[in-house]
């Protein structure tokens, strides 16, 4: 991609409110970028928590119906092991959501949507948004964990993080690129570009659970609200 | 190691690396150290170090999983030689004879940099090999890769696993069976809970079988599209 020395690019982002009746939201003054140095992966466990999101595909769920928060060691793991991230940032002294009593934005000025890599965290801006993929970089991807603070989505934010990791891997020539999606998140990821195999394999997913009472040599692991249960060892001598 | 630049969009934008080798990574490039100091500011509220930091050693949790050898069976040939299927991970993995083998299953053929590349980058790459061992002394024994496995993983919560293959002549004997769920203990030994495969018609009972469920409480798997 030809480097431009500046801006880096500019994006008109014009917010679309999907629902007319409401008063017409302002696109917040955003940045995204890929740069990984940018990630506070305690401001990304709020986030997730904030968006109801969770990492285990299947979550405990706690008394306020939302996930549990992560945790900090493996997400910070998951993180370092995901070769393409992509962050969303706002100006904190954006209103988002409710907060704002009198609905009247402080923020004037611009509108578009800023790329720009910042080389270490800017204190005034606040995480919003995040996706990140795990590739082997060479014949496949999958994309995990992308979230939009609740006050800020159906603005385009979420396909736009979507856009960027399928542009970084396309640009490596990873074109088989899955996203694990539950009821909720096919119609996002249908509007982001994707659908159903075409080679029309079945999803699986490894959800054999330990029954309870049993107790044995068998190796069991939480994972979210499923205790699975391992296969036997098959090391063994001759037959 | 292996570093790509994925994205020099602008001249003072600091490039993103693909670092996929993150095991052996032993030299410091400045965007890795910040991101290590990132990472610890996760955990130090107040940590303002703005030194170069050298990646700290891998942690103990973060290894990839322990490298297993061992055999799973042996069997006296007709002809006096014992055959031994041998299980490994952690191997390499020669490119072209995996493609002989894919070839013998009727899979299309891969660009062998691109799958090369994919081994290297897997989480966990399994193997199994049948090993002709030679009643005489001289030690010609026959080595034949004829099944392989492999997952790619976040190292924390998903994985999903790719390519499973058994040569049709080694097929019916269960080794398939132990492949998988050789690695599916070696990935709950790790934690990571998100175990997924896309499974062809053919082989949803073989995975039924071995645990997995089809689009469990409707989480189903889609599919980038390009659109020109």
């Amino acid at each position: 991609m030809a480097s431009s020395p500046f801006p880096a690019a500019f994006i008109r982002f014009s917010a679309t409110p999907q629902n007319p009746n409401k008063k017409s939201r302002k696109a917040p003054p955003i940045t995204i970028s890929t740069n990984r140095s940018c990630i506070d992966v305690v401001h990304l466990r709020e986030l997730l928590h904030a968006s109801g999101h969770s990492c285990h595909r299947f979550p405990t769920v706690g008394a306020d119906g939302r996930p549990e928060p992560v945790d900090l060691g493996k997400l910070s793991r998951a993180v370092a092991h995901s070769p393409v991230v992509v962050s969303v940032f706002c100006k904190s002294n954006f209103p988002l959501g409710d907060q704002d009593p009198g609905g009247i934005s402080r923020f004037t000025g611009f509108e578009q949507m800023f790329e720009r890599a910042v080389s270490v965290p800017d204190p005034d801006s606040l995480l919003i948004g995040f996706g990140r993929a795990v590739t082997d970089g060479g014949l496949t991807a999958s994309i995990h964990d992308v979230v939009v603070m609740p006050s800020l989505q159906r603005l385009g934010i979420g396909r736009k993080i979507v856009q960027r990791l399928v542009r970084v891997l396309t640009s490596r020539e990873i074109y088989d690129i899955s996203a694990l999606c539950s009821t909720e998140e096919r119609l996002f990821f249908r509007a982001c570009g994707f659908g159903d195999d075409m080679l029309g394999s079945t999803t699986m997913m490894y959800t054999r659970t330990a029954p309870s009472g049993q107790e044995g040599e068998s190796m069991t692991k939480q994972a979210g609200r499923m205790l699975l249960l391992a296969p036997p060892s098959t090391r063994r001598g001759s037959d | 190691m292996f570093q790509v630049s994925l994205s020099q969009e602008s001249v003072q934008a600091q490039s993103t690396y693909l670092c996929l080798d993150w095991k052996r990574a032993t030299k410091v490039c400045p965007l890795k150290a910040n991101f290590w100091d990132s990472i610890r500011s996760g955990f130090l509220k107040n940590n303002n170090t703005t030194e170069v930091i050298e990646p700290p050693s891998t942690p103990p949790e973060d290894e990839e999983p322990l490298p297993q050898e061992f055999v799973l069976t042996e069997r006296t040939q007709p002809d006096g030689t014992v055959e031994e299927i041998v299980f490994s991970s952690g191997g390499d993995v020669d490119v072209y004879d995996l493609q002989a083998l894919c070839d013998k299953v009727g899979w299309p053929r891969r660009p062998p940099s691109k799958v090369a590349t994919a081994l290297k980058n897997s989480y966990m790459v399994a193997t199994l090999h049948a090993i002709n061992r030679s009643s005489g002394s001289e030690g010609n024994d026959r080595k034949q890769l004829i099944g392989m496995a492999r997952a790619t993983s976040d190292h924390a919560f998903n994985a999903t696993i790719w390519d499973v293959l058994v040569d049709p002549s080694y097929q019916g004997r269960g080794l398939g069976k132990a492949l998988i769920e050789q690695m599916i203990r070696a990935l709950l030994q790790r934690d990571i809970g998100n175990i997924t495969l896309f499974a062809d018609d053919k082989v949803v009972d073989f995975y039924r079988n071995l645990g997995f469920e089809p689009d469990p409480q409707g989480i189903k798997g889609m599919f980038w599209y390009p659109r020109y």
